[in-house]
């Protein structure tokens, strides 16, 4: 087979039509959709504003890391990776930047912070996560359906309906209701932080 | 070659909270975006529901759009960024659900086509389906939206190299699974 035989065998298969009452409550239903959120309105030329507050945000960030850093560095000996347990710590990040922050990371290089472009994230319980994996031990605060880097791997984070957490790696799925029931090398700790509230 | 003179007053429209201008530029341009979404997802329900978010992102970010492009080329681009968004979504879902329910052998619930339809458009698009999100997402831009690898790589956001090598790789594998035509769908 050519290219120009395959062309027109993929032209062949055509998208299954739509009734025409299809196509004139579609638009409709958008924009019914926009008004549903009545604040709609496509943002304008793109102004300096959005970067001035990047930029102060991103100052933020350092600050507030450098101290936790700062404050961590002084409280090792009481056990590493125990502070993002502490609800307070972790009360001042999401509140700082509320319904925008990703997940609260925690490594042997210390603390980062990871935010999503907009104040978007949907409400849930933080989750605190620990991962090793015998070299390395990766911890985090994070919410439900966020994708993180945890000890060299990327691992999906997600709360089940009874304040579990599921984990779910490229090989392998663990559940704090049966953590022994996956065969996985990585020694993982999980915590609903329910309680942790703005 | 920018927007059209249609397209350019739609939008300045729109830009002034207009919701009706809108609704006729989702008119002038409805079918070309379910037809894409439908490509890269085999499902008349996915594709419906991307169409609706690529329509409503578009609205959020018009302001962003330059006259100097042309319009469907912008909207495009962001259908095929919201079709690959899905994507992933959706094999992190199959992911969890092949590994926690006893009935992983149960995939798409909705078939691409329906029963009575043709059997090549159902081997067809099972056969696109089979491709990786980004050398669907190309095969569809250039074989059924007529868009050059240029166009095309503006659209997806990389190298026109990296469209002609997505598209060389599509269509060798399309070859293969398509040529037994006789022999039922292609295998897995």
């Amino acid at each position: 087979m050519n290219d120009s035989e395959l062309d027109r065998m993929l032209q062949a298969a055509r998208v299954p039509d739509c009734p025409e009452e299809y196509w004139a409550q579609f638009p409709k239903d958008v924009v019914s959709r926009l008004r549903w959120n009545t604040a709609a309105k496509p943002a304008g030329e793109p102004r300096w504003f959005p970067r001035l507050a990047w930029g102060l945000a991103t100052v933020a960030v350092c600050l507030v890391a450098g101290i936790i850093v700062g404050r961590w560095q002084g409280q090792r000996e009481s056990g590493s990776y125990a502070l993002l347990q502490n609800q307070k710590v972790i009360t001042e990040m999401l509140s700082l930047f509320p319904n925008q922050v990703r997940a609260i990371m925690q490594d042997e290089h210390g603390v980062s912070l990871m935010l999503s472009d907009e104040a978007n994230l949907p409400p849930s319980p933080p989750l605190w996560v620990k991962v090793c994996d015998g070299k390395h031990c990766s911890a985090a605060v994070t919410f439900s359906g966020q994708e993180i880097q945890l000890a060299g791997r990327k691992i999906m984070v997600l709360a089940d309906a009874h304040g579990g957490v599921l984990l779910v790696g490229n090989d392998f799925v663990w559940s704090s209701e049966e953590p022994g029931s996956t065969k996985t090398r990585l020694k993982i700790e999980t915590r609903n932080l329910g309680g942790v509230t703005l | 070659m920018g927007a059209t003179d249609d397209d350019n007053a739609l939008i300045s429209q729109c830009l002034k909270g207009d919701h009706a201008a809108f609704e006729s530029l989702i008119r002038m341009h409805q079918r070309m975006i379910h037809s894409l979404t439908f490509r890269m997802t085999g499902s008349l329900a996915d594709g419906e529901d991307l169409a609706q978010q690529t329509f409503l992102r578009a609205y959020e970010q018009l302001g962003s759009f330059r006259g100097g492009a042309k319009f469907s080329s912008w909207l495009y681009r962001i259908a095929v960024n919201t079709c690959l968004n899905w994507r992933r979504r959706e094999m992190r879902r199959r992911q969890l659900h092949a590994a926690w329910a006893d009935n992983s052998s149960r995939q798409r619930a909705e078939p691409a086509h329906p029963a009575d339809e043709n059997d090549l458009g159902r081997r067809v698009q099972e056969a696109l389906m089979k491709l990786p999100a980004k050398q669907r997402a190309a095969m569809v831009l250039t074989v059924y939206d007529g868009f050059n690898h240029a166009e095309a790589a503006r659209i997806l956001g990389c190298s026109e190299t990296t469209v002609s090598w997505r598209i060389f790789a599509a269509r060798n594998k399309l070859k293969r699974w398509l040529k037994p035509a006789a022999r039922g769908s292609p295998g897995r």
